[in-house]
């Protein structure tokens, strides 16, 4: 066990690079940030500076020739989750190679196992990175489902192996346990269970922005309900954020994100990289959990002599990932599915019989809405790269105020709707007068739809629409 | 223009609100008393035109005068109204009392929405439960249901089978993949016999056909796990015979050949069953071709059809070899089926996840063309925005904002022209018009006004602007 020193350097570090100050002040900054504008994000700025630690700052400047690593380092979620890579990483050479130089099997599976789980977090890095790139020809609405995606992909590799674990278990069950060497699996696994926690709390402060002092003492084996918690503190933020900016729209009418009922935002549920992060923090859990089960199993068999604990164990945690990965895969296949929820229905109901009463509007067809997603560069990383956050948030403003005089007062709070109609103007009507007032009706609700105008008896395009009836 | 006008105002029944019925800002959907039933067609739509007071007919109705008692006037109806429907909400989609379409002066004025405008909302659609899919199956798909069972119960056999052939594992895990891609077409199938499935709504904008992308990404994320965790196998193998002692005694034992045959026969015909009858990945693999794999014959142009049999066939040769030679060529066969795995899901998860991500993977690099082709005809000025993706493996969405100019009629047949454009150059190729996606062209007309600088199309290409939202 000489060989810990790079394991321990890794763990410092990973501990300085994130201070987690005290998490109300780490929140209160969260929602300076949120309800940003340029006046706000400067005050902001300095605590953010400082907050790079010492290596980090080393690191961001060594990097500035390579965007993407660059932009890892640069923002902070993914940051922690670099670091926690290379922990990962640095774990897994050392037990790979003393695994290989003393012949075990169980050190050298687990190593395998973290490689793995380093792709893993690699991939959901890279997804987090890439989400913030901005649209091209190629992807005409950006990269912002990339964090999804990748909250997808990992929770069904998650699930994938829990069943694994299972048939692993029963297929153990069958062949008769391996008994030797336990006491090394020990140490390993509980080494293992050590980096993990690591990366547990330090993602408990990524994952868990603004949210108090409960939750820190869990343990890990409540980590699925201190999760849970997380979940719904987040919401709860939210809606927070939503009441402290209502003021200044209340003029403005419904915007078609926004919820009519309450002052809560009706696409919650859809924070920034929530899914990502989500999907990571539940991979870190699992493997945590997995030392966990092998490190109680193993000594279970040892004090009882009853080799049944291993599958025993295995299964429950199994069933423990699938079950808290269930939520995740469901929340994801929603957005990707391009579904509005029944608020945001609601409201397009009511938008779309306000099309319908323009003067000139005979009808429309193919109406078609669904929610932007790209990110732009999110509240916390304002402080960083501040010029080029806005210059991206403002280019886009710019382009809904060319075309008509309204004012888009909108933040970034409800996401844009985007979508299609075609609308069929009346035979008298002057189509692109007719166009113009639906253009400026939808957008002084937040939605930027492609509005192509058809006359009424023209019968010439594919959506069926100009049918005179 | 119309409200300009000097109109007598129609006679106010109790029940319309007192707002200005055309004025763009009284959206009246904020009334938080008119209820919203998801599942009726649009009520509160057809409230909303109920109240305005001043364009309705309903030709239907059988108890208005003639269409030419003009000589009446408006107010001599209005106890009737009221006596012949004293609640209006109630008979909603009746439309009855609006007797004033063809009272003098408001007839000329005011454009009439045509009767079907309210049906052009599209009515929310049940998502079928699975009872309701289960009693939906037609005899056919029952039966595709059944085979897929037994396909994966083939993929069962032969997992239990490879004791000691790595290729024959590996080989399970690939006829697994394929049974659960027959699985996925059976799913789809018969949620197709439901209406929300392709039917696009307010809520499901796409229709629920995203899901079978959705599971097209769950089924790249599946192969990529199988690869990871063959060459997980592997590699433990490998390593076993360089650690002290092998764990497994029984490790090199050889199977029988009876077997092998079998389970690779079973192996091939399933396959080829699946391939032929259910075309499992037939609807995954137009989305993503090797160009290198393009003239093979129809089935083995699939990449993962070309996979399983070529592997299926080579195990079938196996024992052919000798002992040495047959574990050396075992364990690269295995090792080759891994990676091979591991590639095709990399590369089904980038295209599946492209579409995902609101793109166009299969033809990318065709749309700048069409780009350049729709920015040089001669009445477009500039292109602001075109998007173009694919909804689902069957569908794709060009969503185009151009400024122009010209004549109506020439903006009719300058639509028509770029949406075939768009059809032939981004649909599936020349030779398969039925097999290619079907194209939702929408185009947004900004008209200029002709001046003469710009009447001598010297249209000035935008610049990047295009792509920005």
């Amino acid at each position: 066990m000489n060989r810990l020193p790079p394991v321990d350097t890794g763990v410092h570090r990973l501990t300085h690079v994130s201070p987690a100050p005290s998490l109300d002040i780490s929140g209160d900054q969260y929602i300076a940030k949120r309800r940003d504008t340029n006046v706000k994000a400067y005050p902001g700025r300095p605590t953010f500076q400082r907050s790079f630690s010492k290596p980090t700052q080393l690191l961001l400047q060594s990097t500035e020739n390579y965007s993407l690593l660059h932009g890892i380092l640069a923002d902070d979620d993914s940051r922690r989750i670099f670091y926690f890579m290379i922990l990962n990483l640095c774990f897994m050479v050392v037990q790979s190679t003393y695994g290989v130089l003393t012949g075990s099997l169980g050190l050298i599976s687990d190593s395998i196992h973290m490689f793995f789980d380093c792709v893993a977090l690699l991939v959901g890095v890279c997804a987090a990175v890439m989400s913030k790139w901005p649209p091209s020809i190629k992807f005409p609405y950006g990269y912002g489902k990339i964090d999804t995606l990748a909250g997808l992909g990992n929770g069904i590799f998650l699930m994938l192996i829990s069943i694994e674990i299972v048939y692993e278990a029963i297929e153990r069950l069958f062949s008769g346990a391996d008994v030797s060497r336990t006491m090394e699996l020990l140490v390993v696994s509980t080494i293992g269970l050590v980096v993990n926690l690591v990366g547990i709390f330090a993602f408990h402060g990524a994952h868990g922005h603004g949210h108090g002092d409960h939750g820190h003492d869990h343990d890990h084996n409540h980590g699925n309900h201190g999760h849970s918690h997380d979940h719904d503190h987040d919401h709860d933020h939210d809606h927070d954020h939503k009441h402290g900016h209502g003021h200044s729209e209340a003029e403005t009418p419904l915007t078609a994100s926004a919820s009519p009922v309450k002052g809560k935002k009706a696409a919650s549920g859809h924070h920034h990289g929530g899914e990502n992060m989500q999907g990571i923090y539940l991979h870190i859990m699992a493997d945590a959990l997995g030392s966990v089960a092998v490190v109680g199993s193993t000594v279970l068999v040892r004090l009882t002599g009853w080799s049944g604990f291993d599958p025993l164990a295995s299964c429950i945690i199994a069933v423990l990932i699938f079950a808290s990965t269930i939520p995740l895969v469901t929340s994801t296949t929603k957005i990707l599915l391009l579904s509005l929820n029944s608020d945001i229905e609601y409201n397009l109901r009511g938008i779309l019989s306000g099309v319908a009463e323009i003067r000139g509007v005979a009808g429309y067809t193919v109406p078609k809405f669904w929610l932007e997603d790209i990110k732009k560069e999110p509240g916390h990383h304002h402080g960083h790269s501040h010029s080029h956050g806005h210059d991206h948030g403002h280019n886009h403003g710019h382009s809904h105020k060319d075309s008509d005089g309204t004012a888009c007062s909108g933040g970034a709070e409800d996401p844009t709707v985007v979508g299609v109609i075609h609308v069929i103007a009346a035979q008298t009507a002057d189509l692109e007068d007719v166009r113009q007032r639906v253009d400026m009706y939808l957008r002084s609700r937040k939605m930027d739809v492609v509005i192509q105008m058809e006359r009424e008896g023209e019968n010439r395009c594919w959506c069926g629409g100009g049918l005179k009836s | 223009m119309a409200d300009s006008m000097p109109i007598p105002l129609p006679p106010r029944t109790p029940t319309p609100p007192p707002d200005e019925p055309t004025s763009l800002q009284s959206l009246p959907i904020l009334e938080p008393d008119t209820p919203l039933d998801s599942n009726s067609l649009s009520p509160l739509h057809i409230e909303q035109r109920e109240q305005m007071a001043s364009s309705y007919f309903s030709p239907t109705t059988p108890d208005r005068p003639g269409p030419n008692a003009n000589g009446a006037g408006p107010f001599n109806f209005q106890p009737a109204t009221l006596a012949k429907s004293p609640v209006i909400k109630s008979n909603i989609g009746q439309r009855r009392g609006h007797k004033y379409k063809h009272s003098s002066v408001s007839h000329q004025i005011f454009l009439e929405p045509p009767p079907r405008a309210p049906l052009a909302l599209p009515n929310s659609l049940p998502i079928p439960t699975f009872a309701e899919c289960r009693a939906s199956m037609t005899k056919d798909q029952n039966i595709r249901f059944y085979w897929s069972i037994c396909h994966m119960a083939v993929a069962g056999y032969a997992a239990w089978n490879a004791h000691g052939s790595a290729a024959m594992e590996a080989l399970s895990h690939l006829i697994f993949y394929d049974s659960l891609g027959a699985l996925l077409c059976v799913f789809v199938e018969v949620l197709s016999n439901f209406e929300v499935w392709g039917r696009s709504s307010l809520r499901h904008p796409f229709g629920l056909q995203r899901m079978e992308v959705v599971a097209g990404f769950a089924l790249s994320v599946l192969l990529i796990f199988f690869g990871f965790d063959l060459i997980s196998h592997n590699a433990k193998h490998a390593l076993e015979g360089i650690g002290h002692e092998p764990h497994h005694p029984h490790s090199h034992e050889r199977v029988s050949p009876g077997t092998v045959d079998l389970t690779v026969i079973l192996a091939l015909v399933s396959t080829l069953i699946s391939a032929v009858g259910l075309q499992n990945h037939a609807r995954i693999g137009k989305a993503m071709r090797f160009a290198a794999m393009e003239n093979l014959p129809s089935l083995l142009s699939n990449p993962s059809h070309f996979l399983t049999l070529s592997c299926s066939a080579t195990i079938l040769l196996l024992p052919l070899l000798s002992l040495h030679t047959y574990e050396w060529v075992d364990k690269v066969l295995s090792m080759s089926i891994a990676l091979s795995m591991l590639f095709l899901g990399v590369h089904l998860g980038r295209n599946v996840g492209a579409m995902l991500l609101m793109s166009l993977p299969s033809k990318s690099e065709s749309v700048a063309q069409v780009v350049k082709a729709i920015e040089a005809e001669p009445s477009v000025r500039s292109v602001d925005q075109a998007k173009f993706w694919q909804a689902h493996y069957g569908m794709g969405m060009a969503n185009l904002r151009l400024r122009v100019v010209g004549p109506e009629e020439q903006l009719v047949k300058l639509r028509e022209r770029i949406a075939s454009m768009i059809r032939n150059h981004l649909s599936g190729g020349y030779g398969q018009g039925s097999t290619g996606q079907k194209w939702e062209v929408s185009i947004q007309f900004k008209v200029e006004i002709e001046s003469a600088f710009s009447a001598s199309h010297n249209h000035l290409v935008s610049g990047p602007g295009w792509t920005t939202s």
